[in-house]
């Protein structure tokens, strides 16, 4: 069978995420897993596939997308409705070092939708707390309409630690959360940066300065994770359109540690 | 191809025309394919019969692997509309062909294609040509102006251990003739004479003699490093203002660029979704393009990028991505040399 040949999934519900942002839940008829990080190829025929992270893996073989929709393929999305079909294919690429955080401190930094593949992360961990040291998330967002998993993140503090922050608030009265850019909540959380490992995604221009950020707090570039976006058709290190120096981030990431992609040309980081 | 039965690895002198003669009788189960002479080019195309090969050519403007192999355009499925929406695939072309006359740039181009569609996923045409096909590969007699492969050790003699057929070595009247594959051995059928030591002495000064008429070289000593310190070079900014046109010439002409672009493409009726797969290139502007920004928009970057990909970036495949064939300078518009470029990148600032 052609690896390039994707599958239905039907579209079991749709939740409305954040402004021009929703979850959407699929099922298929088989039985699908995959590993937090990781990314299908979404789409539909005539419109063409885009590289989509999953934002949930659940166990009765469902799994979820969070979608912005800024691109022909993610615009298109964005007029189905619960019940529809799309397409998919994957899971494809390399997730979270989550096995490397155990019995360590976790930080986590997302800006936008960048929360979305790190949103299994969070699941997972908080199944299997007792299993890590500190575990915080830091999240940033355009402003409070821009923040995906709003309703959810209250949960998660009941587990983790969870920092907001917003470049401004539309709302300021009403948003009792920090103002500003992620790395100034460095400050808020105590760093023990020989047993801190941290997941990052977000712009890269963002990811960079949080790496940075973290390196002067004393991390080393191996215990930093970012996960990358590029174009993609394939998904399986073919196409060649995701190339980054030699690398296909289809296939060795999107995961990355940053000291494997720091500094190269045609990047942020 | 991998994972082959041992075989009787043998070489025999046969005389060209006997060669020919047994090339014809190939006909009756392979499509034959050689290089055929079109004005003053020669090009890979399929031959009625062997009269019509032009085996003395230097060069071609396309690779045979990527004309036969890997094909510019290829139908992966189609998605038909009716009650529900169905995917309909199309099976890979199981036509059998021998490809004659195949230099040792061009078999080791290929041999970097496997890399890609027959990695971790399988490409189904493309793996379905690679055992329905023949490489029967001709050590160079001549070097082109623009080759560089003796420099990069893919030629101009092949010494690629498995991966093609069979290789010939131009003995004036005589073909030398080796057996690579189970396959070959299973096919070649002519008894011929036996090469000993002479012979292969013989095509080792051969190989010597050819290898001092090469005008261009890649210096690949320390060229990771070279690359990776000069990502910044004026060299790179000064060849794409004053010469560069991104007109992705390099890119076609390229035997290893494997880069491709997925494209649906509607029927007049609206009930057919035909997806398939055709040649892309690093060149165009949006190759690398996503919402919010584009990783090498600038010409220099994507110009970099081709330069990079060949010569240096070896932790993709362990190899590096050039084969010397010399085709993107050859077919460059405004004479960008990427020999030059990588020689300019070791000088000063």
């Amino acid at each position: 069978m052609n690896p390039l040949k994707p599958f239905k999934a039907k579209i079991e519900d749709i939740k409305l995420e954040a402004e021009g942002v929703k979850t959407y839940t699929l099922s298929t008829g088989f039985q699908f897993t995959a590993e937090p990080g990781q990314f299908n190829m979404v789409g539909y025929p005539g419109v063409g596939e885009a590289p989509i992270s999953l934002s949930g893996i659940m166990q009765n073989g469902c799994f979820k997308h969070t979608i912005k929709s800024v691109g022909r393929v993610t615009e298109f999305l964005d007029h189905f409705m619960a019940g529809d079909e799309v397409f998919f294919r994957g899971p494809y690429g390399k997730g979270w070092p989550i096995k490397k955080a155990e019995k360590k401190d976790l930080l986590i930094v997302a800006g936008g939708v960048g929360l979305a593949p790190l949103r299994p992360v969070v699941q997972l961990i908080s199944g299997r707390r007792e299993l890590f040291g500190e575990v915080s998330l830091i999240c940033g967002a355009r402003n409070e309409n821009n923040m995906p998993f709003m309703d959810e993140l209250k949960e998660w503090a009941e587990k983790i630690s969870v920092y907001l922050t917003v470049d401004e608030a539309v709302q300021r009265e009403k948003w009792q959360h920090h103002i500003g850019l992620v790395i100034d909540l460095f400050d808020r959380i105590k760093i023990r940066p020989e047993r801190t490992i941290s997941f990052i995604c977000g712009p890269e221009i963002m990811m960079r300065f949080v790496c940075r950020g973290l390196m002067m707090r004393g991390l080393s570039q191996a215990s930093l994770y970012v996960s990358l976006e590029r174009r993609m058709k394939c998904g399986m290190a073919q196409c060649g359109h995701c190339q980054h120096s030699g690398f296909f981030v289809c296939q060795d990431g999107p995961v990355f540690s940053y000291k494997e992609v720091r500094g190269l040309p045609d990047g942020m980081l | 191809m991998t994972g082959e039965r041992t075989f009787q690895k043998f070489r025999r002198l046969i005389s060209k025309k006997a060669f020919l003669l047994w090339l014809d009788s190939l006909k009756k189960d392979y499509k034959l394919i050689g290089p055929v002479k079109e004005g003053k080019h020669a090009v890979f195309k399929q031959a009625d019969s062997s009269e019509e090969l032009f085996l003395e050519y230097k060069t071609t403007m396309l690779s045979p692997g990527k004309l036969f192999l890997y094909k510019p355009k290829e139908e992966l499925f189609r998605f038909k509309a009716g009650n529900k929406l169905d995917i309909e695939e199309v099976s890979p072309a199981v036509e059998r062909q021998a490809i004659i006359g195949v230099h040792p740039c061009d078999v080791n181009a290929i041999l970097y294609l496997d890399r890609t569609f027959l990695g971790e996923f399988k490409d189904p045409h493309y793996e379905a040509r690679r055992k329905n096909t023949v490489i029967i590969s001709l050590n160079c007699a001549q070097v082109s102006e623009n080759c560089f492969c003796s420099s990069v050790g893919t030629g101009p003699f092949l010494h690629a251990v498995s991966g093609y057929d069979m290789l010939l070595t131009d003995f004036e009247d005589e073909y030398l003739v080796e057996i690579k594959s189970r396959k070959a051995e299973e096919l070649f059928g002519l008894k011929g004479q036996g090469a000993g030591q002479d012979a292969l002495k013989f095509k080792a000064e051969k190989e010597k003699s050819l290898k001092s008429k090469f005008k261009k070289a890649v210096n690949v000593l320390g060229l990771d490093n070279i690359f990776a310190e000069n990502a910044e070079h004026p060299v790179w900014e000064r060849t794409a203002e004053e010469k560069c046109l991104s007109c992705a010439n390099c890119v076609m002409v390229c035997p290893t660029c494997f880069c491709y672009d997925v494209k649906d493409e509607m029927s007049l009726d609206l009930k057919t979704v035909t997806r398939y797969r055709c040649f892309d290139a690093c060149q165009d502007m949006r190759f690398a393009e996503v919402h919010g920004g584009n990783f090498r928009q600038r010409r220099v970057a994507r110009l970099r990028q081709f330069v990079t990909h060949k010569l240096n970036q070896t932790n993709q495949y362990g190899v590096l991505g050039t084969v010397g064939c010399g085709r993107c300078i050859t077919w460059c518009p405004t004479g960008i040399d990427l020999t030059e470029l990588s020689e300019e990148l070791r000088s000063k600032k």
